[in-house]
């Protein structure tokens, strides 16, 4: 036999052209996108994928897709349209009492039967007056009737017309399986123990990606894709870069890409510039002893320069917020009473508070815009005569600092920027500030029981020209506490393939189970 | 000091005639000089933020062009010299003395002392640097102190490792056994005998490593774990720079050209001053 081995060039070429083909067929290593795959960049990895505990982002984005809610919300850009999802038939039945019947079919994984009523009020009753950051959105809720295995009555105890927007189609609204929860202890972390959705979890590479595939026992409407990729990148710098190497299909870009993006627009993309429901602003914890004083921290509200911010940080594409309510709506604050920069002033109330040399420390996520703010501030209060020192703190680690369960640190936080996605409702925006909140959402201490009342009559009030005047007191008393100071609603900025067709809810996060082909 | 003067000049004169050491020593020269004339020769104020001038090309009004904030880059390129420069020629020399002074008790001292001291430095050097750094800035928080005390941690053991072995070997030495036997403290030994002998090496390494904790500097910056904004560092105009390099690309490269000619400067100047020191070398060099 010979075994001599011969290498010439004809030999090479084949064996190359076999490992080629045969590394083709690996999937993790296909070196195009496979034209049913749809592929996301989001920025940070997921946390808790029980809907009574999740903190939100990637967490809410994969239960769109795993789970169910009883109706979901159509594309932020037209309209906010609600429409049946897990529910077949939904409606008011009176101003306290709404009916539901689930659509036939749903199943969930793992064995767990059919989605039932039984399940619905299970998911909902055990967020409702919980410790759960979401159980605000069943405040009103009194109890689920089952009337059947698809059918029930959700009644509250107060008219409540928000819950329609708030609660029953994302977060809180996701129903989970009354069996499979009870079975692994009644909550659980990063392990779905039983999904009923168009997708399902498939892989979790922390802090790398996510895959969510086709759901087979999937009865309703199908998606135009049969995976779904989730990569998480940090920066927004490296996820364009990435996109522009087509490594995903839809990715957000930071706001400061916009002018770059525009005047070179990558071939065969498309951009998407929106007014998002996300609201930035300045927290001045009022409970740290350097800033107890009422006039250090109009002070601090007086040296903000809030054009100086929108241009350095957003380009000028947005406008300064004069609350949390979205300006442009009918229910937002016409203006803020610190409304022009005063320097002097500023100066002025810290000599009468007998304050020199102060020095604080302003907590800012990473992110390039975030630290643009940071650094604007700082400079912004160096000229009255503060000094802050600013403190670049990663995502995980940043929710941390305020929440009480982790330690005392939320006592004593000084500046802090935040942003959160907001809601269609203005109590979704309002309610972080409320005094349950403290050590929670609620970061800078602010204790109004006046505020509390109105959160209460805004909820349950239904004109509108009422509710304006509610919510816009409620901006007043926090503005006039000192403990803010509003800075905008950021513009959303996102590319995406242009035979793409994305579906952005209210709360700024895609909907990958709506995604279409065009 | 006549001969330490002498032995200057000789060192000097030496490196002029070594090209490299010499471009070395003119770019260490022109960073030094960067660092202390930063108030005068700086253009504006680095920390001064205008918003509206923003991403400005270079012009002749701002050489290098603004960053995000409209600051002049120049400036903080300037003012950044002084940010590298001083915490790494701190945190080198503090790093150099705790080796020394480590190092000379670890050789001279009791054989129990010495396993003692070998065992902490071999168990802090087998720490990966970049994770020991990130542990102690978790821990102690992000700053300048931060940084030198890092970089002094991760430094000062091989430092005292050198030192040790070279003490080891000079002191079974005929003139330190010679010392010895006139009763000679241990002291005196140390200081007047084993200190000058051990120096030298410890100069050229230490030469050669203040570029290793500049880019440690800088890349720790980078990451926002080192200098706290505002202070110019060439680190985070690095970072700055790579948050807008689609749109101004001249930060990167303003922010870079200095990181690698101070690299190079040092470097070079490092190996110059080993061929000039070096006794066996200069030998080599007279035959």
């Amino acid at each position: 036999m010979n075994t001599q081995w011969k290498t010439n060039r004809r030999e090479l070429l084949k064996l190359a052209g076999g490992t080629l083909a045969g590394l083709m067929t690996v999937p993790n290593m296909a070196w195009s996108a496979d034209g049913d795959t749809l592929r996301l960049r989001i920025d940070a990895d997921l946390q808790v994928l029980d809907p009574k505990s999740m903190i939100g982002g990637l967490d809410e984005i994969i239960l769109r897709c795993t789970q169910i809610s009883l109706i979901r919300f159509g594309d932020t850009r037209e309209g906010n349209k609600t429409m049946n999802w897990g529910a077949e038939k939904i409606e008011w039945t009176s101003p306290l009492t709404i009916a539901f019947t689930l659509r036939d079919g749903l199943k969930w994984t793992n064995g767990f039967g059919p989605v039932t009523a039984e399940d619905v009020k299970f998911s909902y009753e055990r967020i409702a007056g919980s410790d759960s950051a979401w159980a605000y959105q069943f405040e009103k809720l009194d109890h689920v009737e089952v009337i059947d295995a698809r059918s029930g009555i959700i009644h509250l105890k107060q008219p409540f017309k928000p819950i329609w927007v708030i609660s029953l189609p994302y977060y809180g609204g996701h129903i989970v399986c009354k069996a499979a929860v009870e079975k692994v202890g009644g909550s659980y972390t990063t392990e779905l123990p039983a999904q009923c959705g168009p997708f399902l979890f498939d892989k979790w590479e922390q802090n790398q990606k996510i895959t969510l595939i086709a759901n087979p026992d999937w009865n309703g409407e199908k998606s135009d894709f049969s995976k779904i990729e989730i990569y998480i990148v940090q920066d927004d710098q490296a996820a364009q870069l990435a996109y522009e190497a087509d490594a995903f299909d839809f990715t957000r870009l930071a706001v400061s890409a916009a002018k770059q993006v525009k005047a070179a627009m990558p071939k065969g993309a498309k951009l998407i510039e929106a007014q998002s429901t996300r609201y930035a602003w300045l927290t001045i914890n009022m409970n740290s002893p350097q800033l107890s004083d009422l006039r250090v921290r109009q002070a601090i509200q007086y040296a903000y320069d809030g054009d100086a911010v929108l241009q350095g940080a957003y380009d000028g594409l947005t406008v300064r917020a004069a609350g949390v309510v979205q300006p442009g709506t009918n229910f937002a604050r016409e203006k803020n009473h610190i409304a022009t920069r005063d320097v002097e002033k500023a100066k002025a109330l810290l000599a009468e508070a007998g304050i020199k040399d102060l020095k604080l420390n302003l907590v800012a996520l990473t992110d390039s815009t975030t630290q643009t703010i940071a650094q604007i501030i700082q400079s912004n209060l160096g000229e009255a005569g503060i000094t802050v020192e600013i403190q670049p703190t990663e995502d995980a680690a940043y929710w941390a600092l305020g929440d009480k369960t982790k330690g005392d640190a939320y006592k004593t936080l000084e500046l802090v920027l935040m942003n959160f996605a907001g809601g269609i409702d203005p109590t979704e925006n309002l309610l972080w500030f409320r005094p349950d909140q403290i050590g929670i959402y609620n970061w800078s201490f602010f204790d109004s029981k006046e505020f509390e009342d109105l959160y209460q009559q805004g909820l349950v009030e239904q004109d509108d020209a009422k509710r304006k005047t509610i919510f816009n007191r409620m901006e007043d008393l926090m503005e006039d506490s000192g403990c803010f100071i509003f800075i905008c609603f950021e513009p959303y900025l996102a590319i995406h393939d242009d035979n793409l067709q994305p579906v952005i809810l209210a709360d700024g996060h895609p909907n990958p189970t709506m995604f279409k082909k065009v | 000091m006549f001969s330490a003067v002498e032995s200057l000049m000789r060192t000097v004169k030496s490196l002029s005639r070594d090209p490299m050491g010499f471009l070395g020593l003119g770019l260490v020269v022109m960073f030094l000089l960067m660092a202390m004339l930063a108030p005068l020769i700086s253009p504006f104020d680095p920390l001064k933020i205008n918003v509206q001038s923003k991403f400005m090309e270079p012009s002749l009004a701002h050489w290098l062009g603004t960053d995000q904030l409209g600051r002049d880059t120049l400036s903080r390129i300037i003012y950044g010299s002084r940010t590298a420069l001083s915490i790494s020629l701190t945190a080198t020399g503090l790093a150099g003395i705790c080796g020394l002074l480590l190092g000379l008790v670890a050789g001279f001292g009791p054989r129990w002392l010495d396993n003692v001291f070998v065992l902490l430095f071999d168990s802090i050097s087998s720490l990966p640097m970049i994770m020991f750094a990130l542990a102690v800035i978790t821990v102690l928080g992000p700053g300048t102190g931060t940084l030198i005390v890092v970089i002094i941690l991760i430094s000062a053991p091989g430092y005292a490792r050198l030192i040790r072995a070279q003490t080891l070997t000079l002191k079974n030495s005929d003139f330190v056994l010679a010392e010895k036997s006139m009763g000679a403290s241990s002291g005196r030994i140390i200081l007047l005998h084993l200190l000058p002998n051990v120096v030298g090496p410890l100069v050229i390494i230490l030469s050669m490593d203040i570029p290793v904790v500049i880019m440690l500097e800088a890349g720790l910056s980078y990451l926002n774990l080192g200098v706290r904004p505002p202070t110019p560092s060439w680190g985070n105009i690095l970072y700055d720079g790579y948050t807008s390099i689609r749109s101004s690309p001249t930060l990167v490269i303003a922010a870079g050209a200095p990181l690698v000619l101070a690299t190079l400067g040092f470097t070079f100047l490092g190996e110059g001053l080993r061929d000039a020191l070096d006794p066996k070398l200069q030998l080599m060099s007279l035959r």
